[in-house]
């Protein structure tokens, strides 16, 4: 009987012991008073650690000094109030390994009551490849919409230009209108009069005009991170509905804008949500000439969870089929790829943990693009 | 010489006022139009006036209105305005004779060229 026992346990042994070695993830067990029992093969590349150096020393040994009283503290707490803070919910700490490198890791523990006490099985995960990913993914993202702004840009060229021209022909005509005059008081020894005034006025007015443009076309085109802030939803969306008016200006669709009297806060890149709505509206704006009734309806409102702003157009709606291909990268029923920016409006609206989604529309209703973002809560949870 | 009128058809409000300006303290007759189709609606230019017109005009657009003009035999002196490309004034005053062009923004002295 005895040796049939001390077979399993060595058959069990050696399970155990390949099922350690075998793990994607780092494994630590710790005996009720800290210390280690057993630390894995993914542990000694995480941490530098070989398993002879790390066994039997207390676990502090893999953690940065300051967590290292914190943990003492929580073990003592847990074992004195059985209050868990850790088992069974897991969190991100950090590591120490033995080169002094601090860094982040994903911590699950489990609790086994064994004959020879509690003991504590830690699973970790170094964070740092995840989060070099994330970093990545964002600066992707920020450059594809620096790219996509350039592309509107691109469109907008001759309409900027246009538009440009017209102040300064305005400014350059005020002006020689001006120094004629002034000339003319001049040449009968009289001082300027007060027209000659009143036409500087205008002058100054044209010039601030034509920088106002140069300004709005300088925040489409610079590169920048990503920046986060609270921000006014109305005040963002009007500012990109400003800008398309003021490019479609003489485009004979009427742009409704349907907003309540309050500001809506949410936590967003102010630019990155004005390229989703510019993005919206610029496909809404050309179904919309086709149609009938030439409107755009921009609507913005929230609920205590989320701000959504939602675009509709006057035209007939599209087809399930375009629908269900409509989010999907380069596809798309313009010669524009516009199917891009809205899979990049989706990707952004996600990265600020909201969405973008699409209604059909049809028989007689046109489609709705709806931005969802979370709105703003003041720090409300702790820990 | 004889009794001249200088009308100006021009949609940017602040463009037409600065051309009103200019004309105006150069002691010039001036009337200012926003579109082609309120010209037609206020009477025509005659042989001896000039009409300033901007060719990118909503609506009936500036040399639509210069052939018009020629059709119904008001044929004022032509000077068109425009902030597009060589090419397309080319295009937009096809076949309309004596057509003098300053383009926006202005590289000399309007009054001079308006007025030569």
């Amino acid at each position: 009987m005895v040796k049939v026992d001390d077979r399993n346990t060595t058959v069990n042994e050696a399970r155990f012991e390949s099922l350690l070695d075998t793990a994607a993830d780092g494994i630590i067990v710790m005996d009720e008073r800290g210390r280690m029992l057993v630390f894995n093969k993914i542990c000694e590349t995480m941490f530098g650690y070989s398993s002879e150096e790390a066994v039997g020393k207390p676990v502090n040994l893999i953690m940065p000094p300051e967590f290292s009283t914190d943990h003492d503290r929580y073990v003592r707490n847990y074992h004195r109030t059985g209050e868990k803070r850790i088992i069974g919910i897991g969190r991100e700490v950090s590591g120490m390994h033995k080169d002094g490198t601090v860094f982040p890791l994903e911590l699950s523990v489990g609790e086994a009551v064994t004959p020879e006490g509690r003991q504590y099985i830690g699973v970790l995960r170094d964070l740092r490849p995840r989060r070099a990913v994330e970093v990545r993914v964002s600066q992707l993202q920020a450059q594809v919409v620096h790219m996509t702004r350039l592309s509107a840009m691109d469109e907008m060229g001759a309409a900027m230009a246009h538009e440009l021209n017209q102040p300064l022909t305005a400014l350059l005509l005020y002006l020689q209108a001006v120094t004629r005059q002034i000339k003319n008081s001049h040449a009968e020894g009289q001082v300027p009069s007060e027209k000659v005034l009143g036409v500087l006025d205008k002058a100054v007015t044209e010039a601030e005009r034509a920088s106002h443009i140069v300004q709005r076309m300088r925040q489409m085109v610079e590169k920048r991170d990503p920046e986060r802030a609270t921000i006014d939803l109305r005040e963002v969306v009007n500012e990109a509905l400003d800008l398309s008016e003021f490019v479609a200006q003489s485009a004979t669709v009427t742009i409704r804008r349907v907003y309540g009297p309050n500001p809506i806060w949410v936590d967003a890149d102010a630019t990155q949500i004005q390229q989703i709505v510019l993005n919206l509206l610029r496909n809404a704006l050309e179904v919309a000439k086709e149609s009938e009734e030439r409107w755009v309806k921009v609507s913005i409102g929230s609920d205590d969870r989320s701000a959504v702003v939602s675009v509709t157009d006057s035209g007939p709606g599209f087809s399930e089929e375009v629908s269900r291909s409509l989010f999907k990268t380069f596809s798309t029923t313009k010669k524009s790829g516009m199917g891009l920016g809205l899979a990049i409006s989706r990707a952004i609206a996600q990265n600020h943990g909201g969405d973008l989604m699409a209604d059909s529309g049809g028989s007689g209703q046109g489609a709705t693009f709806t931005l969802v973002l979370p709105v703003h809560r003041a720090a409300v949870d702790e820990g | 010489m004889g009794y001249r009128m200088y009308f100006v058809v021009e949609d940017d409000p602040a463009v037409a006022d600065a051309l009103e300006s200019l004309l105006e303290g150069a002691g010039l007759e001036v009337c200012v139009f926003g579109s082609a189709e309120e010209l037609m609606r206020n009477g025509l230019p005659k042989a001896n006036d000039t009409m300033i017109v901007d060719l990118g005009l909503p609506g009936m657009s500036g040399g639509e209105l210069v052939r018009r003009l020629g059709k119904v035999g008001a044929a004022p002196r032509v000077i068109a305005i425009s902030g597009k490309s060589s090419r397309t004034i080319a295009r937009e005053v096809e076949g309309i004779n004596d057509i003098k062009i300053l383009r926006k923004p202005p590289s000399a002295d309007w009054l001079e060229a308006i007025t030569a």
